[in-house]
């Protein structure tokens, strides 16, 4: 039992400063680039993609912010959006489809490869995923954002009360 | 516009140690019970029973613990139960792929919901690419 009990401390604390020693300055990374305004740059990379899913021009801000910063700070964003009309119930269905299937890129991947997973093709691998299926269902399947259409009007209205 | 000093190098710190303690806080009680768990009889009982749908992943059936503890809660909790298991390379990148795809599924939905969609038919997209990416790495690998 004390064999077990020193597996678990020396195995979990090891761990956790492994982690820190990556995440911290990451972090700090990250807020290097929220306040460069960095994200003009990445917004202006994703355009083609942007275009590419069929979504306009202001979808890339809350797309590449969900990217970096998570799928919380993207979706501020988005109701941001909303709030000013820029974006249509279309568009906001699409960008919540890209960012549950990919988000704080950074961050869950550092974690990851700081446990020892292979990190480059499981990101490329989901970037393109998340691309891949906004594609699919805004060429082949652009009624099913549509469908959901009258009852995320209604939702999106009781948001912005 | 471009303002950039000690202060956003402080933020990040900051930052980095809030995460830092909100992932310890749930890395090191997982990690204790998973732990304890491996020892005692029932986690070879629960994994014998789910090996037939890790196979199909290429993961051991004690694999669906992590897997099922991502799904519901969150990543660092998922990360807390797979490092007792010593799983090999292969076996963290297969669980990384499909923990990235689908993790958290009931705070993460709640904050897409507020954005003012349903998120039933999306939580059903990240379960399904999940298991379905954990099958082409699988093959990959």
């Amino acid at each position: 039992m004390l064999e077990i009990m020193r597996e678990a401390v020396l195995g979990s604390l090891s761990n956790v400063i492994q982690i820190a020693m990556i995440v911290i300055p990451l972090m700090i990374f990250i807020e290097i680039i929220k306040d460069m305004n960095w994200l003009r740059f990445l917004t202006a990379a994703m355009a083609p993609f942007t275009r590419w899913m069929k979504l306009p021009n202001e979808a890339g801000l809350p797309l590449v912010a969900g990217l970096v910063f998570g799928i919380s700070y993207g979706a501020g964003i988005i109701i941001q959006a909303a709030r000013e009309g820029t974006l249509a119930y279309r568009d906001i269905y699409m960008i919540n489809l890209f960012l549950v299937i990919c988000h704080s890129v950074f961050e869950d991947t550092i974690l990851f490869a700081a446990i020892g997973a292979v990190w480059l093709p499981v990101l490329v691998f989901r970037l393109l995923l998340a691309v891949a299926v906004c594609l699919v269902v805004a060429h082949f399947w652009p009624s099913y954002p549509e469908r959901l259409f009258r009852e995320g009007q209604k939702a999106v209205e009781s948001v912005l009360e | 516009m471009i303002v950039m000093g000690w202060s956003t190098i402080l933020r990040g710190t900051k930052n980095g140690l809030v995460i830092t303690w909100e992932l310890a806080r749930v890395i090191i009680p997982v990690f204790f019970c998973v732990t304890i768990l491996k020892y005692s009889p029932v986690l070879p009982w629960i994994s014998d029973h789910l090996v037939p749908i890790m196979q199909m992943v290429g993961l051991p059936g004690e694999a669906a613990l992590p897997l099922v503890l991502g799904y519901f809660l969150n990543i660092y909790a998922a990360i807390g139960a797979l490092l007792p298991l010593g799983m090999s390379v292969r076996e963290i990148t297969i669980m990384s792929v499909m923990l990235l795809l689908a993790h958290g599924l009931p705070i993460e939905a709640a904050v897409a919901k507020q954005t003012g969609v349903p998120v039933f038919g999306l939580i059903l997209v990240r379960i399904t690419l999940s298991f379905l990416s954990g099958i082409f790495f699988n093959l990959i690998l």
